[in-house]
Protein backbone atom coordinates (compact mmCIF):
# COMPACT_ATOMS: atom_id res chain seq x y z
CA UNK A 1 0.00 0.00 0.00
CA UNK A 2 1.65 3.43 -0.89
CA UNK A 3 2.50 5.70 1.36
CA UNK A 4 1.00 9.34 0.21
CA UNK A 5 1.39 12.80 2.24
CA UNK A 6 -0.71 13.10 4.76
CA UNK A 7 -2.64 16.27 3.80
CA UNK A 8 -4.12 14.75 0.48
CA UNK A 9 -5.22 11.55 1.92
CA UNK A 10 -8.77 10.53 1.72
CA UNK A 11 -10.82 12.05 5.18
CA UNK A 12 -13.59 9.64 4.45
CA UNK A 13 -14.04 8.55 8.61
CA UNK A 14 -13.75 12.06 9.56
CA UNK A 15 -15.54 13.90 6.98
CA UNK A 16 -19.29 13.64 8.81
CA UNK A 17 -20.57 17.06 8.95
CA UNK A 18 -20.15 17.09 12.58
CA UNK A 19 -16.86 16.45 12.44
CA UNK A 20 -15.89 19.30 10.05
CA UNK A 21 -18.16 21.67 12.02
CA UNK A 22 -15.93 21.68 14.44
CA UNK A 23 -13.50 24.83 14.40
CA UNK A 24 -10.76 24.34 16.67
CA UNK A 25 -7.26 25.64 16.47
CA UNK A 26 -5.72 23.37 18.78
CA UNK A 27 -2.81 21.36 17.72
CA UNK A 28 -3.66 17.68 16.88
CA UNK A 29 -1.67 15.36 19.09
CA UNK A 30 -2.45 11.87 17.71
CA UNK A 31 -2.62 10.95 14.65
CA UNK A 32 -4.10 7.53 13.75
CA UNK A 33 -3.20 7.00 9.65
CA UNK A 34 -5.50 4.82 8.25
CA UNK A 35 -4.68 1.76 10.84
CA UNK A 36 -5.25 -1.78 10.47
CA UNK A 37 -4.90 -3.75 13.27
CA UNK A 38 -5.43 -7.21 14.88
CA UNK A 39 -3.48 -9.99 16.28
CA UNK A 40 -2.28 -13.50 15.00
CA UNK A 41 -3.29 -16.18 15.41
CA UNK A 42 0.00 -18.86 15.18
CA UNK A 43 -1.72 -22.10 16.08
CA UNK A 44 -4.46 -21.09 13.12
CA UNK A 45 -2.24 -19.42 10.96
CA UNK A 46 -4.91 -16.58 11.08
CA UNK A 47 -4.79 -12.98 11.73
CA UNK A 48 -7.60 -11.92 13.30
CA UNK A 49 -8.35 -7.96 12.08
CA UNK A 50 -9.84 -5.73 14.89
CA UNK A 51 -9.72 -2.11 13.36
CA UNK A 52 -9.33 -1.61 9.36
CA UNK A 53 -8.69 1.75 7.91
CA UNK A 54 -9.04 3.63 10.66
CA UNK A 55 -8.16 7.51 10.68
CA UNK A 56 -8.82 9.98 13.65
CA UNK A 57 -6.94 12.79 14.61
CA UNK A 58 -7.10 13.90 18.74
CA UNK A 59 -6.95 17.30 19.48
CA UNK A 60 -4.94 18.41 22.47
CA UNK A 61 -6.65 18.88 26.07
CA UNK A 62 -9.91 17.22 23.76
CA UNK A 63 -12.03 14.52 25.41
CA UNK A 64 -12.13 11.56 23.30
CA UNK A 65 -14.71 9.18 23.89
CA UNK A 66 -14.64 5.86 22.04
CA UNK A 67 -18.05 3.97 22.16
CA UNK A 68 -19.07 0.62 20.56
CA UNK A 69 -20.33 -2.74 20.92
CA UNK A 70 -18.12 -4.89 22.50
CA UNK A 71 -15.25 -6.54 20.56
CA UNK A 72 -15.19 -3.97 18.04
CA UNK A 73 -11.65 -3.48 18.46
CA UNK A 74 -11.83 -0.55 20.35
CA UNK A 75 -9.43 -1.41 23.43
CA UNK A 76 -7.22 -2.06 20.07
CA UNK A 77 -7.38 1.23 19.42
CA UNK A 78 -6.19 2.81 22.69
CA UNK A 79 -3.74 -0.40 22.66
CA UNK A 80 -1.78 0.98 19.94
CA UNK A 81 -1.48 4.99 21.08
CA UNK A 82 -0.28 3.25 24.44
CA UNK A 83 2.32 1.37 22.78
CA UNK A 84 1.50 -2.01 23.56
CA UNK A 85 0.33 -3.22 19.91
CA UNK A 86 1.94 -1.78 16.58
CA UNK A 87 -0.25 -1.31 13.51
CA UNK A 88 -0.25 -3.85 10.64
CA UNK A 89 -1.40 -1.06 8.35
CA UNK A 90 -1.04 2.42 8.49
CA UNK A 91 0.57 4.42 10.93
CA UNK A 92 -0.07 6.17 14.85
CA UNK A 93 1.44 8.78 15.76
CA UNK A 94 1.80 10.65 18.82
CA UNK A 95 3.17 14.17 18.78
CA UNK A 96 4.44 13.91 15.47
CA UNK A 97 6.33 10.44 16.21
CA UNK A 98 5.00 6.98 15.76
CA UNK A 99 4.04 5.42 18.46
CA UNK A 100 7.30 3.35 19.85
CA UNK A 101 6.48 1.27 23.08
CA UNK A 102 5.42 3.06 25.64
CA UNK A 103 6.19 6.58 26.94
CA UNK A 104 6.16 9.08 29.82
CA UNK A 105 3.45 11.28 27.91
CA UNK A 106 0.78 8.40 28.24
CA UNK A 107 -0.70 7.06 31.25
CA UNK A 108 -3.22 4.65 31.60
CA UNK A 109 -6.59 3.44 33.32
CA UNK A 110 -7.63 0.14 33.37
CA UNK A 111 -10.65 -1.50 33.81
CA UNK A 112 -9.91 -4.27 36.38
CA UNK A 113 -7.63 -1.13 37.75
CA UNK A 114 -3.91 -2.96 37.47
CA UNK A 115 -3.23 -2.19 40.98
CA UNK A 116 -0.40 -3.87 42.86
CA UNK A 117 -1.93 -5.57 45.63
CA UNK A 118 1.57 -5.55 47.76
CA UNK A 119 1.62 -2.19 47.66
CA UNK A 120 -0.32 0.60 49.97
CA UNK A 121 -2.31 3.08 47.89
CA UNK A 122 0.41 5.77 48.38
CA UNK A 123 3.15 3.36 46.92
CA UNK A 124 0.93 1.74 44.39
CA UNK A 125 0.72 5.89 43.49
CA UNK A 126 4.23 6.31 43.47
CA UNK A 127 4.86 3.28 41.39
CA UNK A 128 4.08 5.51 38.21
CA UNK A 129 7.13 7.81 39.11
CA UNK A 130 9.86 5.21 40.43
CA UNK A 131 10.72 3.46 37.12
CA UNK A 132 11.58 5.71 34.19
CA UNK A 133 14.70 8.04 34.38
CA UNK A 134 14.98 11.56 36.00
CA UNK A 135 12.55 10.16 39.03
CA UNK A 136 11.80 13.28 41.05
CA UNK A 137 13.15 13.11 44.55
CA UNK A 138 11.78 11.33 47.77
CA UNK A 139 10.18 14.74 48.92
CA UNK A 140 8.93 15.46 45.58
CA UNK A 141 7.65 11.87 44.50
CA UNK A 142 5.59 12.22 48.19
CA UNK A 143 4.24 15.67 47.43
CA UNK A 144 3.04 14.62 44.26
CA UNK A 145 1.44 11.32 45.41
CA UNK A 146 -0.55 13.66 48.79
CA UNK A 147 -1.71 15.94 45.54
CA UNK A 148 -2.85 13.64 43.50
CA UNK A 149 -4.68 11.65 46.33
CA UNK A 150 -6.09 14.42 46.70
CA UNK A 151 -7.15 15.30 43.95
CA UNK A 152 -9.41 12.32 43.29
CA UNK A 153 -10.57 12.53 46.80
CA UNK A 154 -8.55 9.40 48.73
CA UNK A 155 -6.60 11.71 51.15
CA UNK A 156 -6.55 9.11 54.65
CA UNK A 157 -6.41 6.29 52.67
CA UNK A 158 -2.63 6.52 52.20
CA UNK A 159 -1.55 3.53 54.11
CA UNK A 160 -4.70 1.00 52.98
CA UNK A 161 -3.74 -2.09 50.66
CA UNK A 162 -6.38 -2.49 47.70
CA UNK A 163 -7.50 -5.68 48.72
CA UNK A 164 -8.99 -3.15 51.94
CA UNK A 165 -11.09 -0.72 49.41
CA UNK A 166 -14.27 -0.64 47.76
CA UNK A 167 -14.20 -0.96 43.31
CA UNK A 168 -14.39 2.49 42.93
CA UNK A 169 -12.02 3.51 45.51
CA UNK A 170 -9.70 1.08 43.88
CA UNK A 171 -9.67 2.93 40.37
CA UNK A 172 -9.72 6.04 42.16
CA UNK A 173 -6.19 5.15 42.90
CA UNK A 174 -5.90 3.81 39.77
CA UNK A 175 -6.79 6.78 38.24
CA UNK A 176 -4.32 9.41 41.06
CA UNK A 177 -1.64 6.68 39.63
CA UNK A 178 -1.98 7.84 35.98
CA UNK A 179 -2.08 11.41 37.08
CA UNK A 180 0.82 11.56 38.67
CA UNK A 181 3.31 12.15 36.72
CA UNK A 182 0.76 14.66 34.51
CA UNK A 183 0.93 12.59 31.34
CA UNK A 184 -0.09 14.87 28.07
CA UNK A 185 -2.21 11.95 27.20
CA UNK A 186 -4.39 9.83 29.62
CA UNK A 187 -5.93 6.33 28.21
CA UNK A 188 -9.04 4.89 29.83
CA UNK A 189 -10.43 1.46 29.04
CA UNK A 190 -13.54 1.56 30.41
CA UNK A 191 -12.58 2.86 33.79
CA UNK A 192 -15.71 2.42 34.82
CA UNK A 193 -17.22 -0.64 33.82
CA UNK A 194 -16.44 -2.91 36.69
CA UNK A 195 -18.19 -0.06 39.48
CA UNK A 196 -21.37 -0.16 40.13
CA UNK A 197 -24.60 2.32 38.70
CA UNK A 198 -24.41 4.50 41.70
CA UNK A 199 -20.44 4.80 42.33
CA UNK A 200 -20.03 4.83 38.27
CA UNK A 201 -22.37 8.14 37.92
CA UNK A 202 -20.09 9.55 40.74
CA UNK A 203 -16.73 9.24 39.60
CA UNK A 204 -17.76 10.22 35.99
CA UNK A 205 -18.91 13.65 37.78
CA UNK A 206 -15.55 13.93 39.42
CA UNK A 207 -13.72 12.94 36.67
CA UNK A 208 -15.47 15.44 34.51
CA UNK A 209 -14.34 17.85 37.42
CA UNK A 210 -10.50 16.64 37.42
CA UNK A 211 -9.83 16.65 33.76
CA UNK A 212 -11.56 20.38 33.82
CA UNK A 213 -8.15 20.60 36.44
CA UNK A 214 -5.79 18.74 34.69
CA UNK A 215 -6.57 19.68 31.02
CA UNK A 216 -5.05 16.53 30.06
CA UNK A 217 -6.14 15.20 26.23
CA UNK A 218 -8.25 11.85 27.64
CA UNK A 219 -8.70 9.19 25.10
CA UNK A 220 -12.15 7.34 27.12
CA UNK A 221 -13.00 3.82 26.11
CA UNK A 222 -16.59 2.85 27.11
CA UNK A 223 -19.59 0.95 25.92
CA UNK A 224 -22.30 3.09 27.32
CA UNK A 225 -23.89 5.51 25.05
CA UNK A 226 -24.84 7.90 28.12
CA UNK A 227 -21.20 7.73 29.65
CA UNK A 228 -19.42 8.73 26.27
CA UNK A 229 -22.39 11.71 25.68
CA UNK A 230 -21.86 12.89 29.37
CA UNK A 231 -17.76 13.03 29.15
CA UNK A 232 -16.66 13.16 25.75
CA UNK A 233 -16.08 16.32 23.68
CA UNK A 234 -16.77 14.40 20.61
CA UNK A 235 -17.79 10.73 20.66
CA UNK A 236 -16.28 8.43 18.01
CA UNK A 237 -18.57 5.52 17.19
CA UNK A 238 -16.67 2.45 15.97
CA UNK A 239 -19.01 -0.46 14.09
CA UNK A 240 -18.27 -4.05 14.32
CA UNK A 241 -15.72 -5.91 13.59
CA UNK A 242 -13.50 -5.26 11.85
CA UNK A 243 -13.90 -2.16 13.57
CA UNK A 244 -13.93 1.44 11.25
CA UNK A 245 -15.32 4.64 12.45
CA UNK A 246 -18.99 5.17 11.88
CA UNK A 247 -18.99 8.72 12.73
CA UNK A 248 -17.52 10.95 15.17
CA UNK A 249 -20.23 13.13 16.64
CA UNK A 250 -19.89 16.48 18.04
CA UNK A 251 -20.95 16.66 21.65
CA UNK A 252 -22.08 20.36 21.83
CA UNK A 253 -23.65 20.39 25.93
CA UNK A 254 -22.39 22.85 28.26
CA UNK A 255 -19.87 22.01 31.35
CA UNK A 256 -19.61 20.99 33.90
CA UNK A 257 -22.30 18.35 32.51
CA UNK A 258 -22.50 16.09 35.61
CA UNK A 259 -22.84 18.81 38.10
CA UNK A 260 -25.51 20.60 36.03
CA UNK A 261 -28.06 18.91 34.37
CA UNK A 262 -27.05 17.97 30.63
CA UNK A 263 -28.72 14.50 31.12
CA UNK A 264 -32.20 16.40 31.14
CA UNK A 265 -31.74 18.82 28.28
CA UNK A 266 -33.10 17.54 25.16
CA UNK A 267 -29.99 17.81 23.43
CA UNK A 268 -29.01 14.99 25.40
CA UNK A 269 -31.68 12.66 24.69
CA UNK A 270 -31.33 14.10 20.22
CA UNK A 271 -27.48 12.76 21.20
CA UNK A 272 -27.80 9.94 22.65
CA UNK A 273 -30.72 8.92 20.12
CA UNK A 274 -28.57 9.57 17.15
CA UNK A 275 -25.51 7.40 18.68
CA UNK A 276 -28.20 4.86 19.38
CA UNK A 277 -29.70 4.73 15.85
CA UNK A 278 -26.01 4.28 14.60
CA UNK A 279 -25.20 1.22 17.18
CA UNK A 280 -28.48 -0.13 16.45
CA UNK A 281 -27.77 -0.64 12.83
CA UNK A 282 -24.21 -2.08 14.11
CA UNK A 283 -26.15 -4.84 16.22
CA UNK A 284 -28.81 -5.65 13.56
CA UNK A 285 -26.09 -5.76 11.22
CA UNK A 286 -24.11 -8.29 12.67
CA UNK A 287 -27.38 -10.48 13.17
CA UNK A 288 -28.04 -10.60 9.77
CA UNK A 289 -24.58 -10.89 8.81
CA UNK A 290 -25.03 -14.33 10.95
CA UNK B 1 -9.77 -19.78 64.65
CA UNK B 2 -7.45 -18.67 62.01
CA UNK B 3 -10.76 -17.69 59.84
CA UNK B 4 -12.66 -15.57 62.78
CA UNK B 5 -9.22 -13.58 63.20
CA UNK B 6 -8.81 -12.55 58.95
CA UNK B 7 -12.71 -11.77 58.79
CA UNK B 8 -12.33 -9.78 61.69
CA UNK B 9 -9.34 -7.83 60.11
CA UNK B 10 -11.05 -7.13 56.78
CA UNK B 11 -13.99 -5.92 58.77
CA UNK B 12 -11.83 -3.54 60.83
CA UNK B 13 -10.32 -2.14 57.71
CA UNK B 14 -13.46 -1.60 56.11
CA UNK B 15 -15.16 -0.31 58.29
CA UNK B 16 -12.44 2.03 59.42
CA UNK B 17 -12.39 3.59 55.50
CA UNK B 18 -16.50 3.65 55.91
CA UNK B 19 -15.64 5.61 59.19
CA UNK B 20 -13.91 8.04 57.50
CA UNK B 21 -15.80 8.92 54.89
CA UNK B 22 -19.45 9.34 56.55
CA UNK B 23 -18.00 11.10 59.58
CA UNK B 24 -20.44 10.00 62.14
CA UNK B 25 -19.69 6.64 64.09
CA UNK B 26 -19.91 3.88 62.05
CA UNK B 27 -17.87 1.45 64.10
CA UNK B 28 -19.69 0.09 67.29
CA UNK B 29 -18.36 -1.95 69.66
CA UNK B 30 -19.56 -5.78 69.48
CA UNK B 31 -20.13 -7.32 72.66
CA UNK B 32 -17.99 -10.85 72.45
CA UNK B 33 -17.12 -12.59 75.26
CA UNK B 34 -12.84 -12.17 75.50
CA UNK B 35 -12.71 -15.81 76.16
CA UNK B 36 -14.15 -16.06 72.32
CA UNK B 37 -10.60 -16.21 70.39
CA UNK B 38 -9.87 -19.20 72.74
CA UNK B 39 -12.73 -21.13 71.90
CA UNK B 40 -11.42 -23.21 68.95
CA UNK B 41 -8.18 -23.77 71.06
CA UNK B 42 -10.27 -25.23 73.60
CA UNK B 43 -12.20 -27.44 71.38
CA UNK B 44 -9.36 -28.82 69.91
CA UNK B 45 -8.14 -30.00 73.49
CA UNK B 46 -11.13 -31.23 74.36
CA UNK B 47 -11.48 -33.24 70.54
CA UNK B 48 -8.15 -34.54 71.47
CA UNK B 49 -8.37 -35.70 75.02
CA UNK B 50 -11.55 -37.44 74.20
CA UNK B 51 -9.88 -39.17 71.15
CA UNK B 52 -6.90 -40.62 73.83
CA UNK B 53 -9.27 -41.40 76.41
CA UNK B 54 -11.26 -43.61 73.86
CA UNK B 55 -7.76 -44.74 73.13
CA UNK B 56 -7.10 -45.42 76.33
CA UNK B 57 -10.29 -47.57 76.83
CA UNK B 58 -9.66 -49.38 73.74
CA UNK B 59 -6.31 -50.67 74.93
CA UNK B 60 -7.04 -51.46 78.09
CA UNK B 61 -9.85 -53.18 76.75
CA UNK B 62 -7.39 -55.09 74.24
CA UNK B 63 -9.82 -55.24 72.02
CA UNK B 64 -7.01 -55.30 69.92
CA UNK B 65 -4.17 -57.34 70.09
CA UNK B 66 -1.99 -55.00 72.22
CA UNK B 67 1.09 -55.83 70.00
CA UNK B 68 -0.33 -54.01 67.82
CA UNK B 69 -1.97 -51.56 69.54
CA UNK B 70 -0.49 -50.00 73.11
CA UNK B 71 -2.21 -47.94 75.29
CA UNK B 72 -1.65 -44.21 74.78
CA UNK B 73 -0.36 -43.83 78.38
CA UNK B 74 2.76 -46.34 77.39
CA UNK B 75 3.44 -44.81 73.95
CA UNK B 76 3.58 -41.33 75.62
CA UNK B 77 5.83 -42.98 78.86
CA UNK B 78 8.08 -44.34 75.04
CA UNK B 79 8.33 -40.84 74.65
CA UNK B 80 9.40 -39.59 77.43
CA UNK B 81 11.59 -41.82 78.48
CA UNK B 82 12.89 -42.38 74.97
CA UNK B 83 14.00 -38.37 75.79
CA UNK B 84 15.50 -39.07 79.09
CA UNK B 85 17.53 -41.68 77.77
CA UNK B 86 18.77 -40.08 75.28
CA UNK B 87 17.50 -42.46 72.23
CA UNK B 88 14.74 -40.07 70.46
CA UNK B 89 16.55 -37.14 71.00
CA UNK B 90 19.89 -37.88 68.34
CA UNK B 91 17.75 -39.11 65.66
CA UNK B 92 14.97 -36.74 65.84
CA UNK B 93 17.60 -33.76 65.60
CA UNK B 94 19.53 -35.87 63.02
CA UNK B 95 15.95 -35.98 60.76
CA UNK B 96 15.49 -32.64 61.52
CA UNK B 97 18.33 -31.02 60.70
CA UNK B 98 18.47 -33.75 57.44
CA UNK B 99 15.22 -32.50 56.39
CA UNK B 100 15.76 -28.49 56.90
CA UNK B 101 19.39 -28.65 55.36
CA UNK B 102 17.28 -30.50 52.21
CA UNK B 103 14.79 -27.89 52.34
CA UNK B 104 17.04 -24.90 51.75
CA UNK B 105 19.33 -26.39 49.08
CA UNK B 106 16.05 -27.43 47.19
CA UNK B 107 14.85 -23.95 47.89
CA UNK B 108 18.09 -22.45 46.60
CA UNK B 109 18.13 -24.72 43.33
CA UNK B 110 13.99 -24.90 42.88
CA UNK B 111 13.23 -21.03 42.95
CA UNK B 112 15.34 -19.70 40.40
CA UNK B 113 15.24 -22.69 38.02
CA UNK B 114 10.98 -22.28 37.97
CA UNK B 115 11.23 -18.73 37.75
CA UNK B 116 13.67 -18.80 35.26
CA UNK B 117 11.15 -21.54 33.46
CA UNK B 118 8.24 -19.35 34.28
CA UNK B 119 10.19 -16.48 32.43
CA UNK B 120 11.65 -18.30 29.54
CA UNK B 121 9.78 -20.22 26.91
CA UNK B 122 13.19 -21.82 25.62
CA UNK B 123 14.31 -23.14 28.86
CA UNK B 124 10.73 -24.17 29.92
CA UNK B 125 10.42 -25.93 26.65
CA UNK B 126 14.28 -27.87 27.29
CA UNK B 127 14.28 -28.17 30.82
CA UNK B 128 10.31 -29.03 31.22
CA UNK B 129 10.56 -33.14 30.04
CA UNK B 130 12.70 -33.47 32.90
CA UNK B 131 11.38 -31.62 35.51
CA UNK B 132 7.96 -33.48 34.56
CA UNK B 133 9.94 -36.86 34.61
CA UNK B 134 11.11 -36.23 37.61
CA UNK B 135 8.30 -34.62 39.29
CA UNK B 136 5.85 -37.77 38.66
CA UNK B 137 8.56 -40.12 39.22
CA UNK B 138 7.99 -42.27 42.43
CA UNK B 139 11.13 -41.53 44.97
CA UNK B 140 11.63 -45.08 46.30
CA UNK B 141 12.00 -45.96 42.71
CA UNK B 142 15.82 -43.73 43.09
CA UNK B 143 16.62 -45.56 46.34
CA UNK B 144 18.61 -48.41 44.93
CA UNK B 145 20.61 -46.50 42.30
CA UNK B 146 21.28 -43.71 44.96
CA UNK B 147 22.68 -46.39 47.10
CA UNK B 148 24.68 -48.12 44.43
CA UNK B 149 26.14 -44.47 43.67
CA UNK B 150 26.50 -43.06 47.16
CA UNK B 151 26.67 -46.03 49.38
CA UNK B 152 24.35 -45.92 52.47
CA UNK B 153 25.62 -42.45 54.27
CA UNK B 154 23.98 -40.02 55.66
CA UNK B 155 24.93 -38.23 52.03
CA UNK B 156 22.20 -40.42 50.45
CA UNK B 157 19.37 -39.52 52.84
CA UNK B 158 20.44 -35.91 52.08
CA UNK B 159 19.84 -36.52 48.56
CA UNK B 160 16.97 -38.34 48.52
CA UNK B 161 15.30 -35.57 50.03
CA UNK B 162 16.93 -33.03 47.71
CA UNK B 163 15.57 -35.14 44.80
CA UNK B 164 12.15 -35.04 46.38
CA UNK B 165 11.70 -31.47 47.49
CA UNK B 166 13.18 -29.82 44.68
CA UNK B 167 10.36 -30.30 41.87
CA UNK B 168 7.33 -29.40 43.27
CA UNK B 169 9.03 -25.90 44.67
CA UNK B 170 10.42 -25.70 40.68
CA UNK B 171 7.14 -26.46 39.30
CA UNK B 172 5.00 -24.22 41.60
CA UNK B 173 7.64 -20.81 40.56
CA UNK B 174 7.03 -21.45 36.88
CA UNK B 175 3.24 -22.17 37.66
CA UNK B 176 3.74 -18.78 39.46
CA UNK B 177 5.48 -16.68 37.07
CA UNK B 178 3.25 -17.96 34.05
CA UNK B 179 0.13 -16.79 35.81
CA UNK B 180 1.25 -13.33 36.62
CA UNK B 181 -2.00 -10.93 36.02
CA UNK B 182 -1.07 -9.68 32.34
CA UNK B 183 -2.71 -6.24 33.38
CA UNK B 184 -0.21 -6.13 36.12
CA UNK B 185 2.28 -6.26 33.43
CA UNK B 186 0.21 -3.89 30.74
CA UNK B 187 0.63 -1.15 33.90
CA UNK B 188 4.29 -1.81 34.14
CA UNK B 189 4.97 -1.37 31.01
CA UNK B 190 2.84 1.83 30.75
CA UNK B 191 4.68 2.94 33.95
CA UNK B 192 8.04 2.27 32.27
CA UNK B 193 9.49 -0.48 33.82
CA UNK B 194 12.64 -2.36 32.55
CA UNK B 195 12.81 -5.75 32.46
CA UNK B 196 14.36 -6.09 35.87
CA UNK B 197 12.47 -3.49 37.56
CA UNK B 198 9.43 -5.89 36.01
CA UNK B 199 10.74 -8.84 37.66
CA UNK B 200 11.64 -7.46 40.81
CA UNK B 201 8.92 -4.86 41.45
CA UNK B 202 5.52 -7.31 39.67
CA UNK B 203 6.82 -10.69 38.66
CA UNK B 204 8.28 -11.62 42.23
CA UNK B 205 6.02 -9.93 44.72
CA UNK B 206 3.11 -11.96 42.37
CA UNK B 207 4.97 -15.06 42.86
CA UNK B 208 6.07 -15.60 45.88
CA UNK B 209 2.84 -16.61 47.37
CA UNK B 210 3.40 -19.72 44.68
CA UNK B 211 7.03 -20.04 45.88
CA UNK B 212 5.83 -20.33 49.62
CA UNK B 213 2.97 -23.00 48.49
CA UNK B 214 5.58 -24.92 46.56
CA UNK B 215 7.96 -24.77 49.91
CA UNK B 216 4.86 -26.15 51.75
CA UNK B 217 4.38 -29.00 48.87
CA UNK B 218 8.31 -29.61 49.44
CA UNK B 219 8.00 -30.41 52.84
CA UNK B 220 5.42 -33.23 52.48
CA UNK B 221 7.67 -34.83 49.69
CA UNK B 222 11.07 -33.75 51.51
CA UNK B 223 9.57 -35.67 55.01
CA UNK B 224 8.51 -38.59 52.41
CA UNK B 225 11.93 -38.62 51.12
CA UNK B 226 13.67 -38.73 54.48
CA UNK B 227 11.60 -41.41 55.53
CA UNK B 228 12.59 -43.53 52.75
CA UNK B 229 15.52 -42.91 52.88
CA UNK B 230 16.12 -43.60 56.53
CA UNK B 231 13.51 -47.01 56.05
CA UNK B 232 14.99 -48.20 53.41
CA UNK B 233 18.90 -46.70 53.34
CA UNK B 234 19.78 -48.23 56.41
CA UNK B 235 21.92 -45.50 57.68
CA UNK B 236 21.71 -46.50 60.79
CA UNK B 237 20.40 -42.78 62.23
CA UNK B 238 16.72 -40.62 62.15
CA UNK B 239 13.64 -41.04 62.92
CA UNK B 240 12.81 -43.78 59.92
CA UNK B 241 15.85 -45.84 61.78
CA UNK B 242 13.87 -45.98 64.74
CA UNK B 243 10.70 -46.76 63.39
CA UNK B 244 12.56 -49.57 61.61
CA UNK B 245 13.93 -50.84 64.82
CA UNK B 246 11.04 -50.83 67.02
CA UNK B 247 9.31 -52.59 64.61
CA UNK B 248 12.02 -55.60 64.44
CA UNK B 249 11.97 -55.56 68.00
CA UNK B 250 7.75 -55.56 68.41
CA UNK B 251 8.13 -52.19 70.56
CA UNK B 252 4.85 -50.85 69.85
CA UNK B 253 4.87 -48.11 71.84
CA UNK B 254 7.95 -46.70 70.71
CA UNK B 255 6.80 -47.14 67.30
CA UNK B 256 3.86 -45.22 68.10
CA UNK B 257 5.92 -42.99 69.84
CA UNK B 258 7.62 -42.34 66.83
CA UNK B 259 4.83 -42.10 64.72
CA UNK B 260 3.31 -39.43 67.07
CA UNK B 261 6.72 -37.30 66.83
CA UNK B 262 6.70 -37.57 63.45
CA UNK B 263 2.81 -36.44 63.18
CA UNK B 264 3.42 -33.38 65.19
CA UNK B 265 6.59 -32.41 63.41
CA UNK B 266 4.78 -32.22 59.90
CA UNK B 267 1.94 -30.48 61.07
CA UNK B 268 4.16 -28.10 62.82
CA UNK B 269 5.83 -27.34 59.72
CA UNK B 270 2.88 -27.18 57.46
CA UNK B 271 1.30 -24.74 60.16
CA UNK B 272 4.31 -22.37 59.91
CA UNK B 273 4.28 -21.91 56.11
CA UNK B 274 0.65 -21.74 55.93
CA UNK B 275 1.23 -18.64 58.67
CA UNK B 276 4.16 -17.45 56.16
CA UNK B 277 2.01 -17.99 53.17
CA UNK B 278 -0.66 -15.43 54.94
CA UNK B 279 1.74 -13.23 55.85
CA UNK B 280 3.64 -12.55 52.70
CA UNK B 281 0.18 -12.02 50.64
CA UNK B 282 -2.74 -11.34 52.89
CA UNK B 283 -4.79 -10.08 49.82
CA UNK B 284 -5.40 -13.79 48.53
CA UNK B 285 -8.46 -15.58 50.24
CA UNK B 286 -6.93 -18.29 51.29
CA UNK B 287 -8.92 -21.13 52.74
CA UNK B 288 -7.89 -21.48 56.05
Amino acid sequence: MARTAANDRPQAALASPEASRIEDDRETVIVADRVTAGYENRRAKTRLIALRDVSLEIRRGEFLAIVGPSGCGKSTFINMIAGFLKPLEGTMTVDGKPVRGTGADRAMVFQDYALLPWRTVERNVQFAMENRGNRPSKAEQAERVAEALGLVGLTGFEKAYPHELSGGMRQRVGIARALVTKPAILLMDEPFGAVDAMTREAMQAEFERIISQTRQTVIFITHSIDEAVMLGDRVAVISNRPGTIKEVVDVDLPRPRLEGDAKSSPRFAELREHIWSLLQDEALGAKEAK
Amino acid sequence: MTSTRTTAATAAADEAGANQIGGSKVVEDLKISRFAPFRNTVITIVNLTLFFTAWEIVARAELVNPLFFPRITDTFEAIYTGFRDGVIGPELQHSVSNLLIGLVISAAIGIPVGLFMGASKTADLLLSPYVWAMTSLPRVALIPLLILIMGFGNQMQLTIIVLSAVFPIMVNCMAGVKTVDPSLLRAGRVFGTNSFQMYVKIIFPFTLPFVISGINQGIARGLVGMLIGELLGGGGAGLGFLLDRAGDRFDAPMLYATLLLLAVMSVALVQLMRWLERRVAPWRDLPS
